[in-house]
Parts: C-alpha cells; sequence; structure tokens
C-alpha cells in the first residue's frame, strides 16, 4: 500500500514550547519541504505546547476532501507525550481512528523509532568533523536522562550500541546532561584525539545551545535565549580545541534535514495497516 | 464529551471558500490586513496600512520570523495576542500561499473559522479541559469557579491578553468564561480589535474573520495550573 497523495494528509505532532523560539522551527521546516515535494494533499503541524495546538488539529482537515490523516510523532522516543498525551488530545484509539465523518486517522511510529536514525547521526558526525578519521575519534549521543516517562535515554543508547557495532569510530558513547554517563565527563570517558558531540533532540534550545556546551567546559554561564539572541554561535564557531584534544560540536540531530524523509517513511509504513 | 454548537449556519464551507468569500477587496484577520492588487496579495500590520516605510517580504514562510518575536524582541508564545509586531509588508501571488501564511500568523485559526460556518465546530467547557490533564497539569481542575472568573477574566481579555472570540462555556451549566470579560468578548461578529482602542486600526474592511476558540489552550490551562500552586 501506498499513501494516497491526492486525499491523504499528514499531521507532524510535536513538543513545542513557551519559552523556546527554536523549539518548533525544525518540525515547521520539515512540513514545508515535505509539502514541497506534494506527497500528500495537505501537510500541517500541531504542538503541544505551541498553536495550532493538538485539539485545533481535529479541526485542520476538511473530511470531505482529505480520507486520511497520517499522525507522524516528532519524537526521539515513546513516551509520557507519545503515549498519553497526542492519543488523548486527538481523541485516537490506537493505531487506527475512524472518525464519525468517515475521516481515518492512522498513528505512526515516532521518528527517533526509525533505522535511518542511525544513518542520519552518522552522517550529521561526518559534517560537523570533515576529514576527521572514526578511527581516532569518539563519537558521544547527547540525551537528556532522567526524562519522567520518557525513554530517550534508551534511545540514546540504543543509536550508540548500533553505531558502535558498525567498528567505524574508535569508540561510540551514550551519555546524559543528568544521569551517569555523565557528558561532564568525556574528558574521563573518552581517550581519543578527537571527540564529536550529537545532541539527540528535536530541536535546539537551552540544552543544545547552552547546558551540554558549559557541562562540555566550551561555554560560560547560561543566560536567557527567548529573545531573537539566541547563542547559535556555539556551532558557528565549531572546533575546539581543549586539553591538547580537538571537540567538535554538532546542532541537535532533529534539525537535520533528513528528518523529513524519516518522517515520511514512518506514515508510509503505516499505509499498509 | 465536546459539545457541538447550535447555529444557523451549516453548508459546508472549506478554508478556500472562506478566503474566497473575504477576498472581494480587503478584509481583516485578527492585527493583520489582507488587501488584494490586481491578481497578487498583500498583507501588512493593521496599523501601518498608510505606512510606506515598511520591510516588504515576499515569501509566506517569512511570516513565521514576522510572527515570533513582538516589537520588544520577544517571543509571541500566544500568536493570538494583540502583539504582533509592525513595520512589515508580505506580498503573495496565490491563495494557497496567502492561505499558508495566514496560518503561520494565526495557526489553526483559517481551518477553526471553516468548521464553524460548517456547523461542524465542536467546543469544550474549560471543566472537560481542566479535568481531562495528566502529570503536571492534572492539579489544575482543582481550580475554584472564582478562581477561574478572575483568571480567565485576565488572561484572555483582548486589551493585553488574546484576540480570540471565547465559544467555549465555564461548565456543564452553560456558565460564561468570566464576569470580567465583556459580553463582545463571546460574539463573533464582533472585532475584537476595537477593545485595543488604537486610532487606524479599525479601517472598514469588506469582511473581518474572528479568531475564534473553540477550547482553552494549554497557556490558559498553566496559567490556571499556577493559580492553584499559588505560584
Amino acid at each position: 500500500m501506498t499513501i494516497d497523495r491526492a486525499n491523504s494528509a499528514l499531521l507532524i505532532v510535536a513538543h513545542g514550547s513557551t519559552v523556546n523560539p527554536d523549539s518548533s522551527a525544525p518540525t515547521l521546516a520539515h512540513a514545508a519541504e515535505i509539502r514541497r515535494r506534494t506527497i500528500f494533499a495537505d501537510v500541517a503541524c500541531a504542538f503541544w505546547k505551541e498553536e495550532p495546538s493538538l485539539r485545533d488539529a481535529l479541526f485542520l482537515f476538511d473530511p470531505e476532501s482529505v480520507r486520511e490523516v497520517y499522525v507522524v510523532p516528532n519524537f526521539i522516543s515513546e513516551g509520557y507525550f507519545t503515549q498519553t498525551v497526542v492519543p488523548r488530545e486527538l481523541e485516537l484509539n490506537g493505531q487506527i481512528t475512524k472518525r464519525p465523518s468517515g475521516q481515518i486517522w492512522k498513528y505512526c511510529e515516532p521518528v527517533g523509532n526509525h533505522s535511518m536514525m542511525t544513518e542520519l547521526l552518522l552522517k550529521r558526525a561526518r559534517e560537523v568533523a570533515p576529514g576527521v578519521d572514526p578511527a581516532e575519534t569518539s563519537l558521544l549521543i547527547v540525551a537528556h536522562g532522567t526524562d519522567l516517562n520518557e525513554n530517550s535515554a534508551a534511545a540514546a543508547k540504543r543509536e550508540a550500541e548500533k553505531i558502535c557495532a558498525l567498528a567505524k569510530y574508535a569508540a561510540v558513547l551514550n551519555v546524559y546532561m543528568e544521569e551517569p554517563p555523565l557528558v561532564s565527563d568525556w574528558r574521563k570517558l573518552t581517550k581519543t584525539q578527537n571527540v564529536i558531540v550529537v545532541p539527540f533532540f528535536i530541536s535546539d534550545g537551552l540544552h543544545s545551545y547552552e547546558d551540554i556546551p558549559r557541562l562540555l567546559g566550551i561555554a560560560s554561564e547560561r543566560s536567557t535565549t527567548n529573545s531573537r539572541t539566541a547563542p547559535v554561535e556555539i556551532f558557528r564557531r565549531n572546533r575546539y580545541e581543549t586539553d591538547g584534544r580537538l571537540l567538535f560540536y554538532s546542532p541537535s540531530i532533529g534539525t537535520d534535514a533528513g528528518f523529513a524523509d524519516i518522517i515520511i517513511e514512518q506514515a508510509a509504513k503505516s499505509a499498509g495497516v | 464529551m465536546p459539545r457541538k454548537r447550535s447555529g444557523l449556519r451549516g453548508v459546508p464551507t472549506s478554508i478556500d471558500s472562506v478566503l474566497q468569500a473575504a477576498l472581494t477587496d480587503r478584509f481583516h484577520l485578527g492585527q493583520i490586513l489582507v488587501q488584494k492588487r490586481n491578481d497578487d496579495f498583500v498583507l501588512s500590520h493593521r496599523d501601518d496600512e498608510v505606512c510606506t516605510d515598511l520591510q516588504t517580504f515576499r515569501n509566506a514562510e517569512d511570516a513565521v520570523e514576522i510572527a515570533k518575536y513582538d516589537e520588544a524582541g520577544n517571543y509571541r508564545s500566544l500568536k493570538t495576542a494583540p502583539n504582533l509586531r509592525r513595520g512589515w509588508r508580505l506580498e503573495l501571488s496565490t491563495s494557497p500561499e496567502l492561505k499558508r501564511a495566514l496560518d503561520y500568523f494565526y495557526p489553526g485559526r483559517l481551518a477553526v473559522f471553516a468548521a464553524w460556518k460548517s456547523d461542524k465546530l465542536q467546543t469544550t467547557l474549560l471543566r472537560e479541559t481542566l479535568e481531562r490533564q495528566s502529570g503536571m497539569y492534572r492539579v489544575a481542575a482543582k481550580i475554584s469557579d472564582e478562581q477561574i472568573d478572575s483568571v480567565v477574566g485576565d488572561f484572555c481579555r483582548s486589551d493585553g491578553g488574546c484576540l480570540r472570540t471565547i465559544l467555549w462555556k465555564r461548565d456543564q451549566h452553560g456558565t460564561l468564561p468570566s464576569t470580567k470579560l465583556p459580553l463582545k468578548k463571546i460574539d463573533p461578529a464582533y472585532d475584537q480589535i476595537k477593545a485595543l482602542g488604537r486610532p487606524g486600526s479599525t479601517t472598514p474592511a469588506t469582511a473581518t474573520i474572528p479568531l475564534l476558540c473553540q477550547e482553552a489552550c494549554n497557556l490558559l490551562v498553566a496559567e490556571c495550573r499556577k493559580v492553584v500552586k499559588g505560584e
């Protein structure tokens, strides 16, 4: 089964933020890219903390013209939001929900679950440290850790293990902001000359702009980022020399344009359900 | 259960037909003025209609950045707050671009309006919204009726809070959202911009599309939670 482009819509659901201007930016960008490809009759986003809300999404697609709605959670992992909040707010009964209008809503797996995520992490690592020999490099995948009911830490561990099995990098480690193995211990955890750090988050924000750089020792104190002065400088000034070693720091994986492909793939997987 | 509104509408209405009907000459949506110039569309802040030194944009996606920050550079967490910045002009050449840009400025509002026009919009009682919450927001349901009256009266007011027209009721008794809000706040025919009382912002238009609120937003739920927790 394939997606019927004439009668199908895509709804990308994400967390969003009331304080971080960049939280929804990647989701909106992925939606714009997928819209450009005209795979669906309509493409929309809905957020838990921004507009349109998940509740607004119930009215986004005209049942006269849109017969199927593919709901793809732009989340790193299954957890409280994908299993509790999104189904509740969208009034979903499981993988398939038939509305009184006859419109079918298909609830797809979150993007972070897709096997393409591994290749995307590798691509991001290559881009952030061009020409750097993986055999002399440690790759760190950073997640939050101690998330309530979220499995992002486990997802980071899974991806680290998959990349490690490829035997490309000298070492591949999953590290966390708030639980061991701590990202702040990177000097002890790694032994190579080069270290690449990729935040395993859906969007950039305080964690990737300030918290992780501070824990890595490449930035100082935290500031506020609810204005236009978001410190993206941390990524522009990449390649940090510290303690005689080279550290390469990437933007959050969710900002990668390749996420659009994964979103489409997750919808396509549900097309035959 | 969400409640279906009663009304005299009922003709199936798509977002496209809403825009077509409004686009004979010019119309208002929130703080935005949309003007049709030959085959093109020109969007600007309603207060900027006579301004000539506006920064011109020509991409629907530019609306994302225009709508993101207020005049002072602060992030606009509520897009229907009456703090859309001035000084810009957005020129678009197609109807789909116009629809997309308006959806960036006021996400979801055109779809909600189209559903309302078709008599398909369901509204949800504030008490139901609060009872449905889980996790850190579960406590919000403990808010008293008096506290709701005060929070909604302050948070949702058009002059400084939110420009939406409230369609939901407080509870199953059909109680109005807040006694502190004027009855015009629940009237879709009333242009909420008038509450701002700014000269030049109420230029007559052939149509004004109201920003309808069918259910309390997450921001209001968060405010209710704060009140309960005494924050």
